[in-house]
């Protein structure tokens, strides 16, 4: 579902879990919804096969197997829902995502010269609106390249997110030239690099 | 185009989840076992389009039937639109992603006249001749229907087959026939012949207006025996009328953003401006019991959170008291709010108040429309300002500090007396805000009061009235504006170069036509986007066609004249409209269908409030 934005996704899961009877916690102030978070939010454009979304049961009869089967059984085929577990981990200890990115043609000279960089500046918009350099050099953990694919494992999570979109156009900038991609986030790690669960 | 394709060109332009389908509730079927495929064309963005209740009721109808597949189709934006010309992609279906033109009817709701140059774009994406006449049996059949459709004229060049009334049974007859023709080598002359026979089904092509030396129409013939007056078609039994089960549900946010649960057709109000109020008649009502259960079945299908009672006027609904009752019961145990939009001031109680502010609370909205007793008399507006006031008074003293007032300008017979009184009910609100005790603590009110420019449509009694000239409409807002003394109001009047035109296409005729393509290829389009609406253009499409667009809008129309819908037959008959339009010049008011009957004409159909017991 590559084209329905972090909002529309919320929006999504607000129907979904009342289509599918879900019975979650809803919030108790004025505006009271049903309450769910996604732990990081995919940009538009891009796809994702491990995304992880906390929500509060009610019901203490209610199964893990019962709540993925039952949303799945109202979903749309192309949001499928893996698995359900209690919190092992809490959302500030995601540290890491990792992404595969597939180029329309290969380019690998250019790509391994970019991440063989000791530092790699680039300007990031700032909150207020203006820029600022910064060295995402030390953000990018891994970069590997296959082909016309590239794996690359960023920092996530509150602190130091990088969005790959900036890491390409840094890309596309120093090294000077352009490309068509697709993004798929694959994988979200803690900071032991464990699969976050 | 291959999918990765088109998926990078949606992600170049803004909002790609307008065009990419695969929303929950979507109908995808098997192409080969379908007999006839329907394009339902909404000639505005997928947001607007999504939004609106005749489109979801048809989709889900004729998806029903196994032998037709029914998808959506928007104009797409400019963006969007750019990117498919240069790349070639012609206006496809959003569920199959199929180019339309390869579909056996290309539909089109016609719900405003701004549209018009959007039905014309759209033809023209798909790859089809925008004419009638130009496109032969190869071509999809293009039909159109909803409100304008009243007087589409200005259309007739473009549009095979119009359906007039309400469409769940003629749409579906009109199908039924196209399979039986394309049974025996289909030939589109004879099958328009055919369908004109279908009650409710107009032909334009078989219709011949000749014109008089002064421009007005001298008379509207019929060829190879097309009846003459056709007749709109009504569902009779809303009980039993389909009604979906499920609405598609967007991803992207689209305007109304929520389930609609219809709760009856027509309007028992008369107002005299209102061509709803006209054209939908008589009022026929669905039982609060089918009403409640297929609100809870939508709910439930979609999931929405929200859900909204749709009619011309809510409050006069007779079993809203049981209905909301048994709505309330799930609505809130399953954190679902309510909306009752289309509330009227004189009945507006305090516990149909209390019941709301159960649910969440928004605005308040009214419409007084005009600002004197006597205008609004003249408008059959039966409000009086004790109501609207203490109707205020009840929704302050309920918490709410700020109520929007909707008001139009250039009324027949108002006066700059009639315009102050605008100001001073604004005035009369806010004061009594003050003068309350009880008022909520440490809140200022707020009265928006919006004021637009009356356009007269045909089927009311004002479709003889001009409209106000611009310079009028110019020195009418001057003044209101010097009236207006407290910032507690805040008073919007947009600018109103689209309500000129509107009127031009509302009482227009077919020699239009020839305007609306001429500006649709200078290039307008989406006219009722101000960012898009170009009055340089239309203005130079007028003169090109030698047409004067203010011979159909600022011109006071006998009774006698013969008008470009007068062929057309909504049940309300011309002697009922004028002397409807006597009574407004007398400052006469018309009691509702409830409390006294008018013949209007609309108990024709042998159903609805005109039998109602009393």
């Amino acid at each position: 579902m590559k084209f329905v934005s972090h909002l529309d996704m919320n929006r999504f899961m607000t129907r979904l879990v009342n289509k599918a009877k879900i019975p979650i916690w809803f919030t108790e102030g004025f505006n009271q919804h049903a309450y769910f978070n996604f732990a990081v939010p995919l940009s538009l454009g891009f796809e994702g096969q491990y995304e992880i979304l906390d929500l509060r049961i009610i019901d203490p009869a209610y199964s893990n197997e019962q709540l993925v089967a039952d949303l799945n059984k109202e979903s749309i085929p192309d949001i499928e829902f893996v698995k359900a577990n209690e919190p092992v981990l809490k959302m500030k200890e995601i540290a890491f995502a990792e992404f595969k990115i597939i180029f329309e043609e290969v380019f690998a000279e250019k790509i391994e010269r970019f991440f063989a960089r000791e530092q790699i500046i680039t300007q990031k918009t700032t909150k207020k609106g203006g820029t600022k350099d910064i060295d995402i050099a030390p953000l990018i953990k891994k970069a590997e390249l296959s082909g016309n694919e590239l794996t690359l494992i960023l920092t996530a999570g509150n602190e130091n997110n990088l969005n790959p979109t900036l890491v390409l156009s840094t890309l596309f900038e120093l090294e000077q030239f352009k490309a068509e991609y697709s993004v798929v986030r694959t994988m979200i790690y803690d900071k032991k690099m464990q699969p976050f669960i | 185009m291959n999918e990765k394709e088109f998926e990078r060109l949606l992600l170049s332009v803004q909002k790609p989840g307008r065009y990419s389908g695969g929303e929950i509730n979507s109908v995808i079927k098997d192409k080969s076992k379908i007999d006839v495929r329907f394009a339902f064309c909404f000639p505005d963005t997928y947001e607007i389009g999504m939004s609106h209740l005749g489109m979801k009721i048809l989709y889900s109808q004729f998806n029903a039937r196994e032998d037709i597949w029914c998808e959506r189709v928007f104009a797409p934006w400019l963006d969007f639109e750019e990117v498919m010309r240069k790349n070639n992609i012609p206006l496809f279906a959003l569920e199959s992603r199929d180019a339309i033109r390869d579909f056996d009817f290309i539909g089109f709701t016609l719900q405003y006249e701004m549209c018009y140059t959007n039905v014309l774009n759209m033809l023209d994406l798909a790859g089809v001749p925008l004419k009638s006449a130009d496109r032969d049996e190869s071509y999809p059949l293009v039909v159109a229907g909803g409100p304008c459709v009243c007087n589409a004229e200005p259309l007739a060049d473009f549009i095979d087959i119009f359906f007039l009334g309400e469409g769940e049974e003629v749409d579906l007859e009109v199908i039924d026939l196209y399979k039986e023709h394309k049974k025996n080598g289909f030939n589109k002359a004879e099958f328009l012949k055919a369908a004109a026979k279908i009650e409710g089904v107009y032909v334009p092509s078989l219709y011949e207006i000749e014109y008089l030396p002064d421009g007005k129409i001298k008379s509207i013939t019929t060829k190879d025996n097309a009846p003459k007056t056709v007749r709109k078609r009504i569902i009779a039994d809303m009980d039993n009328c389909f009604y979906p089960e499920n609405f598609v549900v967007p991803f992207i946010q689209i305007v109304h953003d929520r389930a609609v649960q219809e709760v009856f057709r027509g309007c028992i109000r008369g107002c005299r401006f209102c061509q709803a109020g006209f054209i939908y008649r008589p009022v026929r009502e669905k039982s609060y019991e089918v009403v409640n259960h297929q609100a809870k079945c939508l709910c439930e299908s979609t999931g929405y959170d929200e859900i909204s009672l749709s009619s011309l006027s809510t409050s006069d609904y007779r079993e809203l008291e049981p209905l909301l009752n048994n709505m309330l019961e799930w609505t809130e145990q399953n954190h679902i709010s309510l909306a009752l939009p289309s509330l009227r001031i004189d009945n507006f109680s305090e516990e149909l108040l209390e019941k709301i502010a159960h649910v969440r609370k928004s605005g308040l909205t009214f419409a007084p429309e005009a600002g004197t007793q006597r205008l609004r008399d003249v408008i059959n507006k039966n409000v009086t300002e004790e109501e609207i006031l203490s109707t205020c008074k009840t929704a302050f003293e309920g918490g709410y500090t700020a109520v929007k007032l909707y008001f139009m300008m250039g009324l027949p017979t108002e006066t700059d007396e009639d315009l102050k009184g605008i100001a001073e009910l604004g005035q009369k609100i806010v004061d009594m805000y003050y003068s309350m005790p009880n008022k909520p603590k440490g809140k200022s009110v707020s009265v928006s009061m919006s004021v637009a420019v009356f356009v007269p449509k045909p089927f009311t009694p004002f479709q003889f009235e001009p409209q106000i000239t611009k310079e009028e409409m110019e020195r009418k807002q001057a003044y209101l504006k010097s009236c207006i003394t407290t910032r507690k109001i805040d008073l919007s009047m947009h600018d109103s170069s689209t309500s000129f035109l509107e009127a031009v296409f509302a009482k227009g005729d077919r020699r239009l036509g020839a305007v609306l393509e001429s500006a649709y290829k200078k290039g307008c389009k989406f006219d009722s986007w101000t960012e898009c609406f170009d009055l340089q253009k239309w203005n130079e499409a007028f003169s090109e066609c030698g047409i004067d667009p203010d011979f159909y809008s600022l011109r006071k129309r006998d009774y006698d004249e013969i008008n470009p819908w007068d062929h057309l037959d909504y049940a309300v008959s011309k002697e009922f409209l004028i002397r409807e339009n006597k009574l407004a010049h007398a400052d006469t008011t018309t009691p509702n269908c409830r409390e006294k009957c008018s013949a209007c004409g609309a108990n024709c159909y042998g159903k609805g409030v005109c039998f109602e017991r009393r």
